[in-house]
């Protein structure tokens, strides 16, 4: 125990001075004493955010090249959008793909989603118009249905997980019902993927309220409370 | 205990809980500790034993925050809980991924078992409670002999729907909710601590030695600490110094309520709410006796039964708004953050908790040594002050994210010139630049 001779305190420690006044306190040190609070050790600064930023700032570069060349060698199109949504894709899978800890089940509904709608930007805005609905037509409904079977998939395997998943997959399931609805309209005009996918969705939602029926209203429940 | 879980898996945030996942950072963490220091070094398996023993009476705290598309909740975290040797950052943010998703951590270092514990999850009494529970469990590992004479929660009892209930939804008033609006507070500036640390001195002196005190003055406990917060910070920043912009802004010390004392509840979740003294500090021969009589004045109105339920009606009400309640959540975070800034933050110049007095068994009293307590300082409200009382203990706990330490040192030096008898520890964050 030392002391304080100027706030007249009895200070618990083996360091110099106090914490009150930073004068030196009298006494001397107790070797067997270990300190009431353990010492600081400056943050080790992960590599993790590092990579982060390294990933980042080699993204927004190579955009701003991209970008660049392509206005100043105009030629009427800018096709800079189709190597920079590829490169927003690539960065990310590397971002919420790899390096996030999210729940896998979030990550395939997010990147699914990415890439239909990257991939529609580039069927609308660079496919010649006769060959134009590649897309709508084929790519976004079967990458939901992928999409909705790896899901499955995943719940079925780790049931201890369903909970979690759950919510994930109604999203995908609602949109789902988009290519089917856009085929009502005359939009999506090549009908069996979109009504694969729509089956599938139906069926998996069926077999869910008809043997898990409390765990989609509890989480329904939870969702949306308010 | 499989049948407790799955009947309640998930958990609305109560009244005051939504507020602090929209507004905290990893500056304004809005965790506080408890410490209880025992006679023998920890054994950190027989600790995590008992904590996962424990967790089987709390399934309230079991949980993690999800998202949700109005509001938060806390839902069923199936992940194990680990005990974690005691990190010097005091009140860190608890991350999700170093905590796995609890929104408390149990730490561990030489004698002392520390809790540290979100604010969304529940108040100092809810952290007692746990607390108790996990020493009590711990000690039975341990061998002792020892009995919980119905002040510990144990698993002999099974959870209720009482201790996780929101009882600020049940004792809120439709009727008495009116807004009173308030003035900014002034703040206590001073050089931010690097890397976001934060400093902690303690004190403990007689618990006589501090009735007496407050006795002699007529005061209880609460209410002279409060008057000497506001004489030690008129002191040090304000008195000579009044005509300063800044100084003109009344200083207002938060003080936190527990309404279980007004109420009769048993809800282990957030259910306080508070007493505010203030004064604009604008002459140079403010006494503290005239600050002690203003401030008994306060509490006597502050402490009143309409007035705490008028302030706990208007949060509830805020709540309860139309508006706010079908605004997606994160919409909501805004709203949250920006009025949670002009009308909660800014208003108080520092915040002082009086935990009270913590009640042990008496065959666990000899195996515990002393208990402490603290809050989380931020960028605005950065001094904070917490006390409790064990027997002859008396803790008085400050933590700080600036550098200086003036208001420790005047509030301290008040008891030792009294001739008091003081006992000081500190986390010397300055020393470890
Ligand atoms: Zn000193």
């Amino acid at each position: 125990m030392k002391y304080c001779d100027k706030c007249h305190v009895d200070v618990q420690t083996n360091q110099k001075y106090c914490p009150l006044c930073h004068q030196v306190l009298q006494g001397d040190n107790d070797e067997t004493w270990i300190e009431l609070y353990p010492k600081f050790i400056p943050l080790r600064r992960e590599v993790l955010p590092l990579t982060k930023k390294i990933i980042l700032f080699i993204t927004i570069v190579a955009i701003a090249v991209l970008l660049a060349i392509n206005l100043t060698a105009w030629e009427g199109k800018l096709w800079s959008l189709i190597p920079i949504g590829s490169i927003l894709y690539v960065f990310m899978i590397v971002r919420y793909g790899v390096l996030s800890r999210q729940n896998i089940a979030f990550k395939l509904a997010l990147l699914t989603t990415a890439l239909i709608l990257i991939l529609n930007m580039i069927d609308q805005q660079f496919t010649e118009p006769e060959a134009r609905g590649w897309a709508i037509n084929y790519v976004t409904p079967l990458a939901l249905l992928s999409c909705n079977v790896a899901i499955s998939a995943i719940i079925w395997i780790r049931r201890i997980n369903f909970r979690d998943y759950i919510f994930y997959l109604l999203t995908i399931m609602v949109f789902s019902l988009v290519p089917i609805i856009l085929c009502l309209f005359n939009i999506v005009t090549v009908v069996w993927p979109s009504l694969a996918a729509f089956g599938l969705a139906i069926f998996i939602l069926l077999i869910i309220v008809f043997f898990f029926p409390k765990s989609i209203k509890d989480e329904i429940k939870k969702r949306f409370h308010f | 205990m499989e049948h407790i879980r799955i009947a309640n898996d998930w958990y609305r945030l109560d009244n005051a809980a939504k507020i602090f996942p929209a507004i905290s950072t990893k500056k304004e963490t809005n965790t506080f500790r408890v410490r209880v220091d025992l006679v023998d070094t920890i054994d950190m398996a027989l600790l995590q034993q008992a904590v996962n023993l424990v967790l089987e009476r709390y399934p309230m705290f079991k949980v993690r925050l999800k998202s949700g598309l109005f509001w938060n909740y806390l839902d069923y975290n199936e992940r194990p809980f680990i005990v974690l040797p005691l990190p010097q950052r005091v009140c860190g943010s608890l991350s999700p991924k170093e905590h796995n998703g609890y929104l408390f951590q149990i730490y561990y270092w030489k004698k002392s078992i520390v809790l540290e514990m979100f604010h969304s999850l529940a108040d100092g009494s809810g952290a007692f409670a746990l607390i108790k529970s996990l020493v009590y469990e711990y000690l039975l590992l341990k061998g002792l002999k020892i009995t919980p004479d119905n002040l510990i929660l144990t698993r002999d009892s099974l959870p209720t729907v009482e201790e996780y209930e929101d009882s600020n939804l049940t004792y809120y008033d439709p009727h008495n909710h009116k807004h009173v609006p308030e003035k900014r507070a002034f703040l206590i500036k001073g050089t931010p601590i690097s890397d976001g640390n934060i400093g902690l001195i303690s004190a403990t002196i007689a618990t006589k030695d501090m009735m007496d005190l407050a006795r002699a003055n007529e005061a209880s406990v609460t209410e002279y600490l409060t008057a000497l917060m506001l004489y030690t910070i008129y002191i040090t920043h304000i008195q000579y110094r009044e005509h300063l912009k800044e100084n003109k802004k009344p200083v207002k010390i938060f003080v936190p309520v527990n309404l279980r004392k007004q109420f009769p509840s048993k809800s282990l979740r957030n259910f306080t709410n508070f007493v505010k003294s203030g004064m604009v500090m604008n002459r140079s021969d403010i006494s503290f006796d005239e600050i002690l009589a203003e401030t008994k004045k306060q509490f006597a109105y502050g402490l009143q039964k309409s007035e705490l339920i008028r302030k706990m009606s208007e949060n509830v009400s805020f709540e309860k708004n139309i508006f706010l309640r079908a605004t997606p959540y994160f919409l909501k975070k805004f709203v949250l953050k920006i009025g949670y800034n002009m009308m909660g933050l800014l208003l108080n110049t520092l915040s002082f908790s009086n935990l009270g007095k913590i009640d042990f068994p008496e065959s666990m009293q000899p195996h515990i040594d002393k208990i402490s307590v603290g809050v989380y300082s931020g960028r605005f409200n950065t001094v904070n002050f917490g006390v409790v009382t064990y027997k002859d203990q008396f803790s008085m706990t400050f933590t700080r994210s600036i550098v200086e330490t003036t208001i420790e040192r005047e509030f301290f030096r008040h008891f030792t010139s009294k001739g008091i008898h003081m006992t000081l520890e500190s986390n010397y964050v300055e020393e470890y630049r």
